[in-house]
């Protein structure tokens, strides 16, 4: 299993994803939605982990972009909106997300149950 | 614009800055988090036996220190602009003042991948609602980012101009990106500010009048 980390803090997503490694997932990371787009082309991820509120794409709409050509695979966000509720509005239901900062045990439990 | 919607409109803006900043702070503690969780990854698999890399653990170190600064170059500003309420009027050090809402836009200009710096900046003072200042200024980025591109600069100056100021917002390249004053009109004219095109430098000016001076 492949996962895939989208998030505009770089220091942030890259120490995640060593710390996932760490925990037997392997996982890439992008910094932006376009990069991401291209990466899922070439790889293929079971999870996209993605941040709300990034320049451009957003994770909402990186998500609908990355689900119409690769429709298998599961989505978590990220957020670090203050109002859950805002957050809750703006994502359909069935959403998976955890609010910054997280628990990496959160997110490796995340992944492990999106992806059952 | 009643008195009632123009304390809303104030409270509105209150909470967008609010909301901005809350969101920069969450970022800054997200990646200490995981700065710090990769240190205790590190020494746990030290203690399995895997030999540490003090490099890395620098790298880690670093990169807290770094979050931190960031972190507290950000409340210094929200205590700068908490503090604007202090009085309703005082005398405004411009330059500051421009500083000030330039570093609170600037979540808002890199959401939309411009970039967004203090040009030339002479130094003007006058006097004003420190608050009200800062969220003309604000809603003037704002109008402007609205007319910019990803990969776009967006520079403000000021400079004293007949007893008030004149901000210049320029972008390399283009026209003045501010056309009107529309977006903050009835702030403006609370404040005795308008918006014209200096033809010899193709930039748009937010010109603020001394308090008074128009009557």
């Amino acid at each position: 299993m492949r996962v895939l980390l989208v998030d505009d803090e770089v220091e942030l997503v890259s120490a995640m994803a060593e710390r996932l490694g760490f925990r037997g997932v392997d996982a890439d990371w992008a910094d932006n939605g376009e990069s991401a787009l291209e990466m899922a082309d070439k790889t293929e991820y079971a999870v996209a982990v993605l941040d709300m509120k990034m320049p451009r794409l957003s994770g909402l709409d990186l998500m609908d972009r990355l689900a119409d050509k690769h429709p298998d695979m599961k989505f978590i966000f990220l957020s670090g909106h203050g109002s859950e509720s805002d957050f809750k509005a703006g994502c359909a239901a069935g959403c998976n997300y955890l609010i910054k900062p997280i628990q990496l045990e959160e997110l490796v439990a995340l992944i492990n149950r999106v992806t059952k | 614009m009643s008195r009632q919607d123009e304390t809303r409109a104030g409270l509105r803006f209150f909470g967008r800055v609010s909301a901005s900043v809350s969101h920069e702070i969450k970022n800054v503690f997200a990646v200490i988090n995981e700065a710090a969780g990769l240190i205790e990854d590190f020494t746990l698999m030290a203690e399995r036996g895997m030999p540490l890399q003090p490099e890395r653990l620098k790298s880690a170190a670093n990169s807290i220190q770094g979050q931190i600064r960031r972190g507290d170059a950000i409340i210094k500003n929200m205590n700068a602009f908490a503090h604007s309420t202090d009085e309703d009027v005082r005398e405004v050090n411009l330059v500051e003042g421009l500083a000030l809402a330039v570093a609170l836009s600037t979540r808002f200009a890199d959401m939309r991948q411009v970039k967004l710096t203090m040009g030339e900046c002479e130094p003007v003072s006058m006097v004003a609602s420190p608050f009200d200042l800062t969220r003309l200024l604000h809603s003037s980025i704002a109008a402007a980012l609205d007319r910019l591109e990803a990969g776009d600069t967006l520079v403000i100056g000021v400079r004293p101009e007949g007893g008030g100021a004149s901000f210049s917002l320029s972008s390399p390249g283009k026209d003045g990106p501010l056309r009107d004053d529309e977006p903050f009109a009835d702030l403006a004219r609370a404040m005795n500010a308008s918006v014209s095109v200096n033809e010899k430098t193709g930039t748009s000016e937010l010109l603020l009048e001394r308090a008074g001076s128009s009557e």
